[in-house]
């Protein structure tokens, strides 16, 4: 009992003495001008860490990135541990009146893929905006269902039970997932709505999209929802979506360029950047779940307002060429023309 | 010579005895702090764990702990569907764990060799030592798919299958997944108290009973565990105190399903697994005061079942005595 009393107590010491390194660790590290922290989304991570060289080699300012999840990058600025937060989705009312004076300004555009494990099936599954819906519902539940079969003629569909695989923690992929499932489902409106967490009314819930993948991996007859570059990267058999125009489309760069057409030519409000199931006239290969992915910044940033101006305008500018190797689409000029407006925002203030 | 020799008698210096006091009063100032503290830093967690779940509480009312909803869309919230999971997987886990960690205990003190029982003891200790995201991790590859694989149909294959919480498909995620890694967790726990229990247990009493004619299992229940007895008591109620809390874990094998399954097999979510999950990210704010209600609900559990803990000590201890 005395040796596991002073053993506690050494742990404490230790533990009290790295909570105090870490402390002034992270003072020391507090960046001076020229230098930007920033945390959130896992989504932009692969274009954001293509472009820390590359915008240290053009304005030798230093980024430092971490991936976190949307959630975290939204309560970070907020909490303004972080000189910049990352996130999916945009802010709901509720988050940007906690942020107190954040700019939301979207800097990266891709799609939304449907990884999933079907042994045997032998073609790459083919699926439609109600099938999805119904899938995600609970009311398909074996992947030899008519509604399946349908649109597969060719396929090998098992009798195997469908296993829906969500996103638990708070997600910007969720954020877009079921923004298109309100749009192609009233049934899904109604019953289950849009947001970063919503309450599935079927399946198994994972954190983060390695996460839901490692449950698609190790479960036959599971499908989720994760970005294509992760289900390009790991090597995923994903699903080809039906869009209005009647085309089967994959969520490459060319497919998320053509759901582009369906944006205002001058956009004025962050909501008006929806692109998820694109009208007939955006063509046979537009890909109906593409998503922007946005950067959160305070208005008033102190001394580090000119640093932030400066690489967020790289990002949105000079940084997009980076995108297509990793599927992600450059942005147009309308959004790129939206995001010039909000940068300008980002001043020294108070 | 003399004067070199210390005199019991002889009256102590002053500043010998100022020196003594003052060290009391140093040792006595910093228990007194001390035992202060951690006794403010407890009412002072509460206090903001309330006042953060308020909005919510006024709001929902105590209806909210039996209400069978999370719907942040729709903003209707209700914790039973946590309560449940919480509940369920960690008493599946102390039914499970409390023998074996009995029997472990046993084995160690009673019935296996000193050269044995050394390293063996010091496994089981550093199975606690474990971090639990790791043996979240593991039950998310590992351990969640032999179950699925292995397990489940085979508990469905024998007649507890005809049961409803052992009906319905397999499954990597679920509660009895959850149940079984809180139950690895608990173990070390509660067999490390119970073996230091029956260290303690007099050796002139097992050596009497055994000269009494009783065999070795005869001694064992009629004199290690009666003598035990309250220790054993608290230290399942402190692993179920553990169960109860754990969070990452369970997060990792639940499934994390916003419903109170039928089955077992099937994805549910814990009170911890839905606060980990969901605080950090909430869009509004009663999504986030709602998550503080959850934690307020969660803290009122712990609590509850260790002052349960020291009340059965108690209770067993005035027992004894009055034999």
């Amino acid at each position: 009992m005395k040796r596991a009393f002073v053993l506690g107590l050494a742990v404490l010491v230790i533990g009290a003495a790295a909570a105090f390194a870490g402390r002034t660790q992270s003072a020391s590290a507090k960046p001076a001008a020229g230098s930007v922290v920033g945390t959130g989304s896992t989504f932009v991570f692969p274009l954001v860490s293509k472009w820390i060289p590359a915008v240290d080699n053009a304005l030798g300012i230093k980024v430092t990135y971490s991936p976190t999840g949307s959630g975290a990058g939204i309560a970070q600025v907020t909490a303004r541990t972080v000189d910049f937060g990352a996130s999916d989705a945009p802010m709901t009312p509720d988050q940007l009146s906690a942020c107190k004076g954040c700019t939301v300004i979207p800097w990266g555009l891709a799609g939304m893929s449907l990884p999933y494990n079907i042994p045997g099936i032998g073609s790459r599954l083919r699926l439609d905006g109600p099938a999805i819906a119904n899938i995600f519902l609970g009311s398909i539940t074996s992947w030899n269902a008519p509604a399946i079969k349908r649109l597969n003629p060719k396929a090998k569909l098992p009798d195997l039970k469908i296993t829906p695989v969500y996103r638990a923690d708070s997600s910007g992929s969720t954020y877009a997932f079921t923004n298109y499932l309100s749009e192609v489902s009233p049934q899904w409106k109604g019953k289950v709505g849009s947001a970063t967490t919503v309450n599935f009314p079927a399946g198994t819930g994972a954190r983060g999209s390695s996460g839901v993948a490692g449950v698609v991996k190790s479960t036959a007859g599971a499908i989720t929802y994760v970005d294509a570059a992760y289900s390009i990267q790991n090597k995923f058999q994903f699903a080809l979506i039906k869009n209005r125009a009647g085309g089967f489309a994959t969520p490459g760069v060319r497919g998320v360029t053509a759901a582009l057409s369906q944006l205002p030519k001058k956009i004025t409000n962050a909501s008006q950047l929806k692109i998820v199931d694109p009208p007939k006239s955006a063509g046979k290969r537009a890909y109906p779940i593409s998503t922007f992915t946005f950067v959160i910044v305070p208005t008033s940033a102190g001394d580090k307002a000119q640093t932030l101006r400066q690489f967020v305008y790289w990002a949105v500018t000079q940084g997009q060429k980076f995108g297509p190797p990793l599927y992600f689409v450059p942005l147009p000029d309308n959004v790129k023309g939206f995001a010039y407006r909000k940068i300008k925002k980002i001043q020294a203030g108070t | 010579m003399t004067s070199t020799t210390y005199d019991p008698a002889a009256p102590e210096t002053d500043l010998r005895r100022r020196g003594l006091r003052l060290g009391d009063v140093l040792f006595k100032g910093v228990s007194v702090v001390a035992a202060a503290a951690a006794t403010a830093l407890l009412g002072l967690i509460a206090w903001k764990v309330l006042a953060l779940a308020w909005p919510a509480i006024q709001d929902f009312g105590l209806s909210f702990v039996w209400t069978d909803a999370w719907d942040p869309v729709a903003g209707v919230y209700g914790g039973l569907i946590f309560v449940y999971g919480t509940v369920v997987t960690s008493l599946i886990a102390l039914v499970i764990a409390a023998p074996l960690s009995i029997a472990i205990a046993l084995f160690l003190t009673e019935i296996a060799p000193r050269r044995v029982a050394a390293p063996i003891a010091t496994m089981v200790e550093l199975l606690a030592a474990i971090p639990s995201v790791v043996l979240g991790l593991w039950g998310i590859l590992v351990f969640g798919p032999w179950i699925r694989d292995h397990l489940e149909p085979w508990i469905q294959a024998t007649p507890l299958g005809l049961l409803p919480v052992f009906s319905g498909t397999p499954s990597q995620a679920g509660i009895l997944p959850a149940a079984l890694v809180l139950t690895i967790m608990i173990i070390p726990i509660t067999s490390a108290i119970c073996r230091e229990l029956f260290i303690r247990v007099p050796r002139d009493l097992t050596d009497g009973a055994l000269a009494l004619g009783s065999t070795r299992w005869e001694s064992i229940r009629s004199v290690v565990l009666t003598y035990a007895a309250p220790g054993i008591a608290a230290a399942v109620l402190l692993g179920l105190g553990r169960a109860f809390g754990e969070a990452i874990a369970v997060n990792q094998t639940i499934g994390n399903h916003n419903v109170i399954p039928t089955s077992w097999f099937e994805p549910g979510d814990s009170l911890g697994s839905k606060i980990a999950a969901e605080y950090v990210g909430a869009t509004s704010l009663e999504q986030a005061s709602s998550i503080l209600y959850l934690a307020a609900i969660l803290m009122v559990i712990s609590l509850a079942t260790n002052v349960v803990a020291q009340l059965v000590v108690v209770r067993f201890e005035r027992a004894r005595r009055a034999v």
